[in-house]
């Protein structure tokens, strides 16, 4: 089980990594086709709120997994 | 005579435990119903103090609404928590209650924009940031206060009477405001009418910050206190110390964030996919609502109840992943019990009306149909087309400006209404696995001395951000399945995928790392 941690946590890792360019060109590529006033402000949310969050938590946990940390945990 | 004395010791700790939790739960109660009537009202108060027309009082509704659930929220929950720990639960989720219900009160009586101007958005976003930020303190206090009251055999059990509030809030919003609505007429209602809700606040505030005065401090926190144990600097000690930030990180993405998606999905985006996707009628659409919400209620605590005897982790983690399964499948037969292609329309009941009148210097052009089916659905359309009477003014319009506005408007059949509150409820129960147990979840993952601070963040950030976002990205998520704007969607199902993928992570992360034993509160 501790093993099956630990490789999980390089995909929280990668998820997180991951999910910053994803985001930041998909906002680019939709403002860039439609630049209303509506879509500024979905993806000012996103990029602003949402992405911070899931990729600094992703990270953060993902590296504790890789380490061990949550090993005694469950 | 022994006997006597121990019946008469358990009778009164079964009466103080009794207080504790409906001191915690009406309080915690009227902060739900506080927060959730801008919410169900905010179209009114769009209009009232936020005209369209003017982009800065437009720019301030939107921060309002959102605002208040991302920022402001976990941010009270770092400044009520830090304050929680360090003097005490009794008078920290007093003075959040304190403040919602000031504020809720002030908003319903803040002139609109016609009276004051610009003034009045511009207090109404700082009241409705101040509701977020004492949201935001509320609950990690509440839950706290009645945990460590309660026996470590019973905290899912007692706990789960704080969960129930959130879900018993916005039915008594939503009922409230129907009663009102219902009582006064739409026209007094939209005009003044509205304001009651807000009022009436006060009263509840009043009852509840009474009955708060009279409890006495956690006595966990007390002992702590007396002992001079308490954490100095709570935000430094939960979320520099690495032992307690990876029991925070763990909280909310192994179980905050899946339960926040859940909940949002069961009780809003319901409400919401009912009105925009189906075109359920308002007043049936909270009726359907409602019936469902105050049916599941007491599931809540039958799940908080189950957690004491099973833990707490299979619980939650059956909730995410049977809703993860279950939420296109429901939400394909919410869509088709509405979908008027699939009944059989009595076409000589079909009735049209049009009528044409000048209101100052624009024409308005108001067509009515109404049309009966075969089960009893009965559907209305509303096209209004509004234009200037001088033809050189028409001509020179916008085409947008001159798009007719279409309101669709389904009234279900009883066999039809009875089969969507069975799926709204399913969606309840999926909402009272996933939070029924957690707040005895998250008070047990962390130490007295920081447990305020660390439970409410992760839970505000689960709620307020994963969970206060569903709405938002998945309307826009259905959007991109749009082939042509003003076109019906390729797939209404599409913006489930947010809820899922959210909780489908949470579940796997919650499944891997996070333990079923039940933790003792006391244990330091």
């Amino acid at each position: 089980m501790s093993v099956i941690k630990r490789i999980f946590g390089l995909l929280w890792t990668a998820m997180g990594v991951g999910i910053i360019p994803f985001i930041v060109m998909r906002a680019m590529q939709e403002i860039g086709e439609k630049p209303t006033e509506e879509n500024w402000i979905f993806w000012s949310i996103v990029i602003v709120v949402l992405m911070p969050i899931i990729a600094f938590s992703l990270i953060a946990f993902g590296v504790f997994a890789l380490k061990g940390e949550y090993n005694s945990v469950a | 005579m022994a006997q006597n004395v121990t019946n008469v010791a358990q009778t009164e700790e079964v009466t103080s435990t009794r207080r504790v939790i409906a001191a915690s739960s009406v309080g915690t109660l009227i902060e739900w119903y506080d927060f959730y009537i801008f919410g169900s009202l905010a179209k009114i108060i769009s209009e009232q103090f936020f005209p369209k027309d003017n982009p800065t009082a437009a720019l301030l509704a939107t921060l309002a609404t959102f605002a208040a659930g991302f920022v402001v929220r976990p941010f009270g929950a770092l400044f009520f928590g830090r304050l929680g720990d360090l003097i005490g639960r009794k008078y920290t989720f007093l003075v959040t209650l304190v403040i919602m219900g000031g504020s809720t009160f002030a908003i319903g009586l803040v002139p609109g924009f016609k009276t004051i101007g610009f003034a009045a958005p511009a207090i109404v976003f700082v009241l409705r940031l101040l509701q977020g930020l004492a949201l935001g303190g509320e609950y990690g206090g509440a839950a706290t206060y009645v945990a460590e009251h309660s026996p470590h055999d019973k905290r899912g059990f007692w706990t789960s009477w704080i969960q129930t509030t959130a879900t018993f809030g916005l039915f008594i919003s939503l009922g409230v405001i129907l009663i009102v609505r219902q009582t006064l007429g739409l026209e007094v209602f939209n005009d003044w009418g509205w304001r009651i809700p807000f009022i009436l606040s006060v009263f509840l505030v009043a009852i509840s910050v009474y009955i708060r005065m009279k409890m006495s401090e956690s006595p966990l926190f007390a002992k702590l206190k007396k002992e001079g144990k308490t954490s100095a600097n709570p935000l430094a000690e939960s979320f520099q110390k690495k032992d307690n930030l990876k029991m925070v990180l763990l909280a909310l993405l192994g179980a905050t964030a899946g339960q926040g998606v859940v909940w949002y999905t069961g009780q809003f985006y319901a409400l919401s996919f009912l009105q925009n996707a189906c075109n359920v009628e308002f007043v049936q659409s909270n009726i359907i609502i409602s019936i469902a919400l105050i049916i599941g209620t007491p599931f809540f605590i039958l799940f908080g109840s189950l957690s004491d005897k099973i833990g707490r982790k299979y619980i939650m983690m059956a909730g995410m992943i049977i809703a993860v399964v279950a939420y296109r499948p429901i939400y394909t037969m919410m869509y088709q019990e509405a979908n008027l292609k699939t009944k059989q329309e009595v076409v000589e009941k079909t009735v049209v009306k049009t009528k044409a009148e000048v209101k100052g210097a624009d024409s308005l052009l108001t067509s009515v149909t109404t049309k009966e089916f075969a089960d009893g659905t009965k559907y209305k359309e509303t096209v209004k087309k509004k234009f200037p009477v001088d033809p050189e003014k028409k001509a020179a319009m916008p085409k947008d400006k001159l798009k007719p506005e279409t309101k669709k408007e389904v009234t279900l059949s009883q066999n039809s209404f009875n089969k969507m509150v069975g799926f709204v409820l399913i969606q309840v129960i999926f909402v009272t696995m996933v939070y029924g147990p957690i707040a005895a979840f998250l008070v047990e993952l962390f130490p007295t001395r920081i447990r305020y601070t660390s439970m409410s963040l992760p839970y505000h950030i689960g709620n307020g951000v994963f969970g206060g976002l569903v709405p938002l990205i998945s309307t826009r998520l259905v959007e991109f399945t749009r082939p042509a704007p003003g076109a019906p969607p390729a797939d209404p199902l599409f913006g489930l995928w947010y809820p899922i993928i959210i909780a489908g992570v949470s579940f796997v992360i919650g499944m891997l790392y996070i333990s079923n034993k039940t933790n003792n509160v006391d244990e330091e």
